[in-house]
């Protein structure tokens, strides 16, 4: 994902703001990383340069 | 890992009539998001008549499809992770019914299963609309006769939009149109 993706962005559940965390990244984008959900206390990976914003129970994360 | 095509709905006439209608309608500033890509076929079609394209799905398979045509993907359910605003939303859903018996449990699944009368997805797309459509937003559908034209667009009237048919054409044994809807201004007090 580009960085700027992360402003149209928003938690699947709560629907705030998300807290980007980048672990590898290239030129163009982020491949690797999380985006946290504060409210909720869930993250939510981006790999292969795809965030999963598929909702999930605090448990599991 | 199965075969991708046996995963993905592949692009048929409907991706092609829902294509055409979108790069009639699609102005080169719109941030455009397209829900429920597949194949990623009219998303990446979009990319270069626009700023800005996103492109959702809910299955593994079809975002790594579509990322691999380029276009910027999020796996999530129908805008579920989306904040907006978008100017143009494009949507091929699911829309054959569907009844339980015959539901197959695999990821083309979510592609095809419209729900026991066709609409299931279509609603919950079209209730959750207001939240990410910007003010002057345009929303594109592709709806089929066996998903019933006008039950669709009473669902829209519902949510406060207003539909017209913009294109369509005939399959076997069904009639496939795009309906175009905007936020219906005349009724905007009157549904809230």
């Amino acid at each position: 994902m580009r960085r700027d993706l992360l402003d149209i962005l928003c938690c699947p559940v709560c629907k705030g703001a998300l807290i980007l965390t980048v672990t590898e990244e290239n030129a163009d984008e982020i491949l690797e990383g999380s985006l946290r959900c504060e409210a909720c206390s869930v993250s939510y990976p981006i790999c292969e340069g795809i965030p999963n914003l598929l909702p999930k129970s605090p448990a599991e994360d | 890992m199965p075969d991708m095509d046996d995963q993905v709905y592949q692009p048929e006439a409907d991706t092609f009539l829902l294509l055409r209608a979108a790069e009639r309608e699609v102005r080169p500033h719109d941030r455009v998001l397209e829900v429920g890509t597949g194949s990623g076929r009219v998303a990446a079609g979009l990319t270069k008549a626009a700023d800005s394209v996103v492109a959702t799905d809910i299955n593994p398979y079809a975002v790594l499809a579509a990322r691999s045509c380029g276009v910027e993907t999020v796996r999530c359910d129908l805008a579920a992770g989306l904040a907006g605003p978008f100017d143009l939303i494009v949507f091929n859903p699911p829309y054959l019914p569907t009844s339980p018996e015959e539901r197959i449990d695999d990821w083309l699944e979510y592609a095809l299963d419209g729900g026991p009368d066709g609409r299931w997805v279509i609603e919950r797309f079209i209730r959750d609309l207001g939240r990410i459509l910007s003010p002057y937003g345009r929303v594109l559908l592709l709806v089929s006769t066996l998903t019933g034209l006008d039950a669709v667009r009473e669902i829209f009237a519902a949510h406060g939009f207003v539909s017209f048919i913009v294109d369509e054409e005939p399959l076997e044994g069904e009639r496939l149109y795009v309906l175009r809807a905007t936020r219906d201004f005349c009724r905007i007090n009157a549904t809230g």
